[in-house]
């Protein structure tokens, strides 16, 4: 049994499709200084289109993600 | 004496309370008018007494020249300066004088935030700034091209700048030390010169040229974060409860630490036993060299030494040769009128008479021919060869005693100089208590580097000077950015000029606990070498009492080396001298040069030094010390001058040079300290800052020296008719590491010192900032607590907001055999709702790298996947995981990409050099950085892990009682008591008796009945909540007094047979954790040249039997085991062996027989068939010759 068929019997709301939503194609990063999103390419300068400020975080993860509790 | 004031007109205006103030022109102050109800009727209940006369005239009054910035304040403060030292003193003023001054402590906190914890870095950093730098480039302004003196640069002015961002293209911005860490750039500001210099025809004048840019210390007066509110600090994203006092270099925090070193330009006598010799010792120290000079005895006749001279000098040619021919002048000069030291001296004077020396010129041409050669050649710049008596002349004036200066070849004062060093020398010899004590802490000098690197530097620029000017000075600019950066970022300072070469000057900042970050600022290092077996610098001084914490210093080999500074500690910078010269002569001293040597030493009179040099006498030593200290006190001087009497040499010392350390004490006056519950509550109230009670006169900063010539008692008790002044607070001696433990005066003292080092690994909250920082390790506690037994040197320093641990309850008792040697019992359901629990937080810096031929890295998602399980979390659109990902072992962090030729012409070839997770445990993405950095992008991952303690984990209490998890118990088993109270942790009882950490009792008892009260109590040392009033707090709530409990087995549910030990104490999870120590491997990677096992955990390493294992093996005669362990399993080699010649051969042949005929198999080490071939490469040929085995 593979492990969507079992959250599929056991669990009332069935967890979503692993792969839905899907990632973007292109990221927008989060600035570290005003918080606006900017897109940006790899190949791009790094810098928040609103401000100017030049540290960028990534955005937290689509995919679903498990924690074991202890 | 300063004019006293009339105090009458006073009393009279305040009395008529409304009325328009009569006194002084100083009237500028508002009067204390009818808004001031509760003052004023005091005021004139004490007036009954008007018109009787002042029993002791007004000395001081407070300075109002200087504004100070609380204003609301100043009314109630200038109304009680009056009273205090005005006329009208009545009877109850006197009542309430006597009365002890309530919460005098609330002034340390006053200090504090006048001065903080890390002031000695911000100081030193700020007087770099505004004073030394212009000294430094004014002693090296001038700079001429060797090729044609005609042209030259002439610096006029230097100036730094705020931190900004050093962008061509863009407008200057603000530069924040956040975003230096994040990027991995420095925090530094440009440094701009005005110039003049000689072009091709006229000078030319050029103002603010950049020539560099200047690390910059965080929370210094450059600093953009200095002066701002919390609000304004957290939108930088800093942390308000961050000390500052570092520098940020290249993304690193480096803190300078403070170096130790005996004082400059001071006399030292020296006593060397063994040799029967006595020394006296300065270091000159000027802008521009350090030399050190030495006045030394043999054969009972006493010599100068000097690096510049080949040979040691007779005292008496030396002084000849300075001008002072006549023997009878050079006597009085050093024995003055005293026979003793006459007769001893006696032999030096017939010496120089047998060298036949008896006029100056002579003894310039005696000296002038043992001048060593080198020196010459490096003061000899000139092209004409200078006669024996020039050199010798020069080598006296600039080289010997470099920093009495020599004007107009005025040799006076350095001659009296020379003659005192040698009069310390033979008082030394007759006497042997004259000599000083090298280890005595007034005799140190704490000095941060700071000034050093900028004289290097301006050096180099010199050097590079002489060819043309303008464009010059820009391509100048380079070496003093990366030299500034290189120092601090390595630590290695080396200075020819002044022969200083030194590593390990700068540190990172650590960031395991804020308490280690702290530790660090206040940290001194001294200069002696760790091998050295000597007892003397590492023993604790008497003289350091109240200046360094008595505990903080960690074990082993720099125990004692490496000391703390104490919690009121300030150190000094420069003053300038010249004022207080002055002011000395107007006080009635006797300038020197006018004075004979019968003069100096004739009874009653002291000699008046200032920073080291002599500059006259007084008959009235007393007078003149207390004139001076109440000059002081009325703010006429720095704060920071010291003067003090020494009795026996019978000189009085001014010293106001940079570098000690002293720390503040109320003065006492007539019996009663000045300080009174009065101004302590205008201070509670926050109307009056410290420095009010500076500049009125009730609290001043005496240093070492000057302790030692006051009469200072400890509680106001003790104050008797001697008394001149009054501690703070006692509990200030112990240093800011120190000042976390509870009631460390009922500890024994080493308990305290390893809490001092433990305290530093201890796991809690760092910074309020600490989620935004991206550090390369960083532990932090999840759920930390404040202690529930406090001190006040935690309230201060702010532990009670960044804690590092938990309150526990601690049952006091033996269970099962698992809490052995310290082990400790956890309690699991404890250890389910969050004790202990810490998070680790890992960084992972990548950067991409931009090759010669211009390609670059970069990152990508591959086509097709190499492995699909590993690249679970990458994104497609830019190949990096996001935060919330979870990673395990060797899944892909980074796909990056290399670029396949990076020297040749660039081509579109990328190979895979992906960043994958190598540790076994998962771990979570916490975050992902990218940004521009100094040199091509750069990624930064912090990666977390959520730990809870498990079996092998490390605690300690505050009392250095540290051990390790040894049994993790489910709740039911654990022992409770009749209220149904679980211990979380059970400490063995045998951890008491020979630890003697009574302390570590009292803070359980003080511990249980805070929590049943419902309020936090103080374990302050010398001080916090007394044990009975513990006691009583718990038999109010039911308790027993002595803090014990009855509780019941839970796992044979019946009563224990005894009452145990039962209350909270504050636990600290300690930052080693099994989790990152925990190692075996089966098999695994061997190392290239050996064919070993590797090394350590980190490369999967074997663990090593090492040659005591193995002597133990062969004593039992195991040697299959033997084999096995140090061959079979380690670096087996099959190779072969010629029987006929005995070399190594292979494939059945051996190359130098040219045969295969006798060449046998067998095995041995690697290791082994390694050294054989090592030895044939050394021309030396082994053989191996067969046994046949039995």
């Amino acid at each position: 049994m593979s492990q969507q068929n079992r959250y599929t019997q056991q669990n009332p709301n069935p967890m979503p499709d692993r792969n839905i939503p899907k990632p973007p194609d292109t990221i927008e990063y989060i600035c570290g200084d005003c918080g606006a999103k900017t897109a940006m390419k790899p190949s791009e300068l790094i810098r928040c289109r609103e401000c100017g400020h030049r540290v960028m975080y990534k955005p937290r993860t689509t995919r679903i993600v498990q924690f074991e509790a202890r | 004496m300063p004019p006293a004031r009339a105090p009458v007109k006073r009393t009279a205006a305040s009395s008529s309370a409304a009325g328009p103030s009569t006194s002084a022109p100083r009237a500028k102050i508002p009067r204390a008018g009818p808004s001031q109800p509760d003052i004023k009727p005091r005021i004139g209940g004490t007036a009954t007494t008007k018109g009787k006369a002042p029993l002791r005239p007004a000395i001081t009054v407070p300075a109002i020249d200087r504004k100070p910035e609380i204003n609301q304040g100043e009314e109630e403060w200038q109304d009680l300066m009056k009273r205090t030292y005005g006329g009208q003193k009545g009877a109850d003023w006197y009542a309430k004088g006597v009365k002890t001054v309530e919460d005098k402590w609330e002034l340390l906190p006053a200090f504090l935030k006048v001065k903080g914890l890390v002031k000695q870095h911000l100081d030193s950093f700020n007087y770099f700034i505004n004073v030394d730098i212009k000294a430094i480039l004014a002693a090296n302004a001038h700079v001429v091209s060797d090729i044609n003196p005609y042209y030259y640069i002439k610096y006029t002015d230097i100036r730094v700048g705020q931190p900004q961002r050093h962008d061509s293209n863009q407008v200057a911005s603000r530069l924040t030390p956040m975003e230096c860490r994040l990027t991995d750039s420095t925090y530094s500001a440009p440094i701009f010169v005005d110039i003049e210099y000689q072009g091709e025809e006229k000078r030319n004048k050029q103002r603010g040229v950049q020539i560099g840019m200047l690390p910059v210390m965080l929370r210094s007066d450059l600093c953009h974060l200095s002066g701002r509110n919390e609000a304004e600090l957290a939108r930088m994203g800093e942390c308000p409860m961050d000390p500052g006092g570092y520098f940020v270099v290249k993304g690193t925090e480096k803190v300078i630490l403070v170096q130790e070193q005996l004082s400059k330009n001071r006399i030292i006598v020296m006593r060397d036993s063994k040799k029967d010799e006595v020394m006296a010792e300065v270091t000159s120290s000027t802008h521009d060299r350090v030399v050190k000079t030495y006045v030394v005895t043999k054969n009972k006749r006493v010599y100068l030494r000097h690096n510049s001279f080949k040979e040691y000098i007779p005292i008496v040619i030396a002084l000849k040769a300075m001008g002072i021919t006549a023997d009878k002048e050079i006597l009085q000069l050093i024995c003055g009128s005293d026979e003793r030291y006459q007769e001893a001296f006696g032999v030096s004077l017939e010496e120089a008479a047998k060298e036949k020396t008896f006029t100056r010129r002579q003894a310039l041409e005696w000296i002038g021919a043992r001048v060593s050669p080198n020196q010459a050649k490096d003061d000899g710049s000139y092209a004409q060869k200078l006669t024996p008596v020039d050199i010798a002349m020069q080598a006296l004036a600039a080289m010997v005693l470099g920093h009495v200066p020599v004007r107009n070849m005025n040799f006076r004062p350095k001659c009296i100089y020379l003659a005192t060093m040698a009069r310390r020398v033979l008082m030394a010899m007759i006497d042997e208590h004259m000599v000083d004590d090298r280890d005595y802490v007034g005799n140190k000098r704490l000095e941060l580097e700071l000034k050093k690197r900028m004289d290097k530097i301006l050096e180099k620029k010199s050097r590079a000077g002489p060819f043309d000017a303008g464009s010059l000075i820009k391509q100048g600019g380079d070496p003093i950015t990366s030299a500034f950066v290189r120092s601090i970022s390595t630590g290695n300072w080396s200075l020819k000029r002044f022969h200083v070469e030194r590593a390990g000057v700068t540190h990172v900042l650590s960031r395991l606990s804020f308490i280690a970050a702290l530790g660090m600022m206040t940290r001194i290092s001294s200069q002696f070498e760790k091998t050295r077996k000597v007892s003397g610098p590492r023993a604790l001084q008497p003289s350091q009492w109240g200046m360094l914490c008595p505990s903080d210093t960690p074990e082993g080999e720099a125990c004692g080396l490496v000391k703390n500074l104490a919690l009121m500690t300030h150190i000094t910078t420069d003053v300038p001298e010249e004022p207080l010269i002055k002011m000395a002569f107007m006080l009635g001293v006797e300038d020197i040069s006018l004075l004979t040597g019968n003069e100096l030493y004739r009874s009653g009179v002291h000699l008046v030094q200032v920073n080291g040099s002599l500059i006259g006498v007084t008959h009235t030593a007393k007078k003149f010390v207390t004139t001076f200290r109440k000059l002081r006190r009325a703010g006429r001087t720095s704060e920071f001058v010291s003067i003090y009497i020494n009795h026996h040499q019978k000189v009085i010392y001014i010293a106001s040079d940079g570098g000690r350390i002293c720390r503040p004490m109320i003065i006492v006056e007539n019996g009663r300290p000045r300080v009174t519950t009065e101004h302590v509550r205008l201070l509670k109230e926050g109307k009056v800052t410290f420095d009010h009670f500076l500049r009125a006169g009730l609290v001043e900063y005496l240093d070492v020296n000057e302790e030692n010539d006051s009469f200072i008692a400890c509680y106001e008790s003790e104050i008797d008719e001697g008394t001149t002044h009054l501690e703070i607070e006692p509990f200030t001696i112990l240093g800011a590491v120190a000042g976390l433990i509870p009631y460390p005066h009922h500890n024994q003292s080493p308990r305290n010192t390893y809490q001092c080092a433990m305290g530093k690994q201890a796991i809690g909250a760092i910074a309020y900032n600490q989620l935004n920082r991206i550090d390369t390790l960083l532990y932090l506690m999840t759920y930390p607590q404040q202690p529930m037994v406090k001190t006040k040197t935690i309230e201060l320093v702010g532990y009670n907001k960044l804690p590092a641990g938990q309150n526990a309850t601690v049952a006091v008792m033996s269970y099962s055999g698992y809490d052995i040697e310290d082990a400790l019992i956890l309690n699991r359901a404890s250890l389910d709702r969050g004790f202990g629990r810490c998070h680790v937080l890992k960084k992972q810096t990548i950067p991409m790298r931009t090759f010669p031929n211009g390609t670059h890295e970069r990152t990508a998602y591959p086509d097709p996947l190499p492995r699909p399980d590993a690249y679970a979390f990458v994104d497609r659109a830019d190949g990096m995981t996001a935060p919330g990902a979870t990673v395990n072992q060797f899944d892909v962090m980074i796909h990056r990409e290399t670029p396949v030729d990076t020297r040749g012409a660039a081509t579109e070839g990328y190979k895979p050099s992906p960043i994958t997770h190598k540790l076994p445990e998962p771990i979570q993405i916490d975050k992902v950085m990218i940004t521009e950095g100094e040199d091509g992008s750069l990624i930064k991952i912090l990666t977390r892990q959520t730990r809870r303690p498990e079996l092998g984990d490390k605690f300690s209490s505050r009392h250095g009682q540290k051990g390790v998890c040894g049994l993790i118990v489910p709740q039911a088993d654990m022992p409770f008591n009749d209220q149904g109270i679980n211990p979380d942790i059970i400490m063995n009882p045998h951890g008491f008796p020979s630890r003697m950490t009574v302390g570590k009792m009292i803070e359980l008892l003080s511990g249980k009945a805070g929590v049943l009260a419902g309020k936090l109590q103080y374990g302050t040392a010398f001080g916090g909540s007394k044990v009975v009033d513990m006691s009583q707090i718990l038999i109010d709530n039911g308790f027993s007094y002595g803090g014990k409990d009855m509780l019941t087995s839970g796992i044979t549910g019946q009563p224990m047979e005894a009452y145990v030990y039962f209350g909270p104490i504050y636990y600290q999870k300690l930052k080693h954790m099994v989790m990152d120590k925990m190692h075996a491997r089966p098999t695994g990677p061997r190392a290239n040249l050996t064919r070993q096992p590797t090394e350590g955990r980190s490369k999967d390493g074997g663990l090593r039997l090492g040659e005591m294992e193995r002597d133990c093996l062969i004593g039992y005669g195991a040697t299959q085991l033997l084999l096995e362990r140090l061959m079979i399993s380690s670096d087996a080699f099959e190779t072969q062996v010629c029987e006929t010649c005995g070399m190594l051969g292979y494939n059945n042949w051996c190359p130098k027989c040219k045969s295969g005929k006798g060449v046998v198999g067998l095995t041995i080490p690697y290791a082994a068939k390694l050294l054989i071939q090592e030895l044939m490469g050394m021309n030396i040929m082994p053989k191996l010759c067969m046994e046949d085995s039995v």
